[in-house]
């Protein structure tokens, strides 16, 4: 017999089959299996927003608040030289993208070997840890996500839900199917030198947030 | 030691090592107990911590119930997006599973994200045995990948190594750097990252594990705060995911509910920073992704331990808790365990995984504090099994002769409750003598393991059993 079979005949040997009925409610209907949902993970109304922030801003990444999608260009010309970097950013072809960005030198494609600065759009953000969901595909490339010095991301204020429940809800409804789903909270890091925590590990050294709305 | 090659017969003389090895031992007091608050501080900060701890186990426990249902949804969901599935049964069939497709891709390098299962396998030697170079690209698995040798605990690999070690390795094995350079914490890690991200480039397969695997979806997860599992997966032009068949969960939402202990228990982060879910190869207008994607699915013993005492284990998420707050593993660090998994949840799966004769001495170090049950996210009762390894492993009479004398010689003491008050008594008393009202004995017939490394407290007062008498306790 297959290694297929074999491993299943075991497993059947002692699961006698399993529970059809319970399994096919669990994956049909989500059951979250009586899981309790977090306080943190239940935030409403204005206070949503903030959390979010305040926790994004935990895990060391910046937010900053834009009005709408049109001050987009000016403000991350305004971060980029803030923050010594070229006047260049490089995205996927995101709608949301396809601005007049004045001085900043705006190139499309995937993430390069050496790349100062990306910008990529999020779908949701989740206020219950400050976490964003990036989701691939040629709109906002994966490797844009993990090849920029420093990562700007984009994220509609509306699409900010309260916590993992609500976001996978909103996230099935989307009917999105990418091949990677990114949920990136603050910029890489790692403590394996002397269990000492540094920022930017191999993934971006800053990760920025605008808020949109 | 190797994954083929455990040194775990020769735990004793490993302990005796690394106790006398004065860098494992400077890494360990610098380990401390950094996790051990940062685990207690993000659990004060959810009050619904342990009910979710709860919710945890049992949604484990239901997967374990219906593992061939939620196998066999994931495999077909993985299919259905354009991935392969790979049953492995033996660590054997995943090397050469492995080694097929790294051929069939003409890889010359492979990066890897980090993974115990790849380590369980002894993938990286099998590679290089046949002529594939392995890039470790954890930063930590790197590290310990230069030094020649395996990770010393399952989410701080290279726990073990000092900084002047790792400044040393540095200056030795990236010699086309400026000798003369000043090196400290962030130049280290700035160094390794420029050395890496040119890897990344290069390789034409990244091997990634897997925290979970969700049947709803057929997604693979990888839970990293560094990013390299991303790129591992995201640059070459094939993803392998090598995962033993236990990590399958449900729904998004039970992915949820893991990832909500995961990290608090492992880090005491709320969230790792990078959480990613893949599905398939790359979609067909995608700029970048890999163009093929296999799963693993590694069994290597696991089925065989549902329905015995041991089955509670496969429940493990590996967060390290237990390890980070295991006294024995504080001391000893992890390389002294001998095989892949170090500290309690190494000492249990162990002897599964390998077997009893030669995984054996494992379960034997632990005092049963219980602080590993404790602090387990998946309530896995630890000392419960190593009790239930140590029976096995005396039945088999592998126990050595003196301890099953010891035993024997207790069994027979403790059968004669009067002979049993008597011995006691004699003994307390004549410890207090010997201690000569120090309280406290530097030396000890026969306990030469004990008193050279502390005193023995020498005992006060009666006996356990009369103090409860005299306090009224009740016999049964």
């Amino acid at each position: 017999m297959s290694a297929r079979g074999n491993i299943l005949a075991r497993v059947r040997r002692v699961t006698g089959g399993g529970d059809k009925v319970a399994v096919a409610a669990r994956l049909g209907h989500h059951q979250p299996g009586g899981a309790p949902v977090p306080a943190m993970a239940q935030i409403d109304g204005p206070n949503r927003v903030k959390q979010f922030i305040d926790k994004a801003e935990a895990a060391d990444a910046t937010v900053s608040r834009i009005a709408s999608l049109e001050d987009l260009p000016a403000a991350l010309a305004e971060e980029l030289r803030s923050r010594n970097l070229p006047a260049a950013i490089r995205t996927g072809h995101d709608p949301a993208f396809v601005q007049d960005w004045g001085t900043v030198e705006h190139s499309v494609g995937v993430g390069r070997l050496d790349e100062p600065a990306t910008l990529t759009r999020a779908e949701f953000g989740m206020a219950e840890t400050g976490t964003l969901l990036l989701a691939s595909g040629a709109d906002n490339p994966v490797t844009l996500n993990f090849l920029g010095e420093t990562h700007f991301v984009v994220l509609e204020a509306k699409d900010i839900t309260a916590g993992f429940e609500d976001m996978w809800a909103a996230w099935r409804k989307r009917g999105l199917d990418p091949r990677t789903v990114n949920l990136v909270t603050g910029p890489s890091r790692s403590a394996d030198i002397g269990q000492t925590l540094q920022l930017g590990a191999h993934g971006p050294i800053s990760l920025h947030v605008f808020v949109v709305g | 030691m190797s994954a083929l090659r455990p040194t775990t017969p020769r735990f004793k003389q490993n302990v005796r090592e690394a106790l006398a090895n004065e860098n494992i031992q400077a890494a360990m007091r610098n380990y401390g107990s950094g996790f051990v608050n940062k685990r207690a501080a993000a659990r004060a900060a959810m009050a619904e911590f342990d009910d979710i701890r709860d919710a945890a186990r049992d949604l484990k426990n239901h997967t374990l119930a219906n593992l061939d249902l939620y196998l066999a949804r994931y495999e077909a969901e993985v299919l259905e997006a354009g991935g392969h599935v790979h049953w492995a049964e033996t660590a054997e069939d995943a090397r050469r599973i492995v080694l097929e497709i790294c051929r069939d891709a003409g890889a010359t390098t492979v990066n890897k994200g980090k993974t115990m299962i790849s380590e369980e396998c002894g993938i990286n030697d099998w590679l290089e045995e046949n002529g594939i170079r392995p890039v470790e690209t954890d930063l930590g698995e790197y590290i310990i990948q230069l030094r020649g040798e395996t990770p010393s605990h399952i989410i701080a690999p290279a726990v073990h190594v000092t900084v002047p070690e790792v400044d040393e390795l540095f200056r030795e094995k990236h010699a086309h750097l400026d000798a003369g350079r000043r090196l400290d914490h962030a130049s280290m890690l700035s160094e390794a990252r420029a050395v890496l991200r040119e890897k990344y480039f290069q390789a034409e397969v990244g091997i990634t594990g897997a925290n979970m695997l969700i049947a709803e979806t057929g997604q693979s997860v990888i839970v990293t705060n560094e990013g390299n599992g991303d790129l591992s997966q995201s640059l070459p032009k094939v993803h392998i995911v090598m995962a033993s068949l236990e990590k399958v969960v449900p729904t998004l939402e039970d992915a949820a509910t893991v990832l909500r202990v995961l990290a608090r228990s492992a880090t005491g982060q709320e969230m790792s920073v990078y959480t990613t879910f893949s599905a398939g190869p790359k979609r067909d207008t995608d700029p970048d992704g890999p163009e093929e994607y296999h799963v693993v699915l590694l069994d290597n013993g696991r089925t065989n331990m549902l329905g015995t005492e041991f089955q509670e284990m496969l429940r493990c998420i590996r967060c390290g808790a237990c390890m980070n707050h295991c006294p024995v593993y504080q001391a000893v660090g992890g390389h002294a365990y001998g095989w892949v998994y170090p500290g309690p949840m190494g000492a249990v799966l162990t002897p599964s995984l390998i077997g009893v004769e030669t995984g054996g001495q494992l379960p034997n170090a632990s005092t049963f504090c219980g602080r590993c049950e404790a602090v387990c996210p998946m309530r896995i009762p630890l000392p419960k099994m190593m009790r239930h390894w140590r029976e096995r492993e005396f039945e088999k009479r592998l126990t050595p002769s003196a301890a099953r004398w010891g035993l024997a010689f207790w069994r027979a003491l403790a059968a004669r409750p009067g002979l049993y008050r008597m011995a006691t008594r004699m003994g307390a008393f004549g410890l207090r003598l010997m201690a000569m009202g120090k309280g406290r004995l530097a030396k000890l017939p026969m306990g030469g393991g004990w008193t050279d490394h502390r005193d023995f407290p020498a005992p006060q007062g009666g006996t356990f059993q009369s103090r409860w008498k005299a306090m009224g306790g009740r016999r049964r």
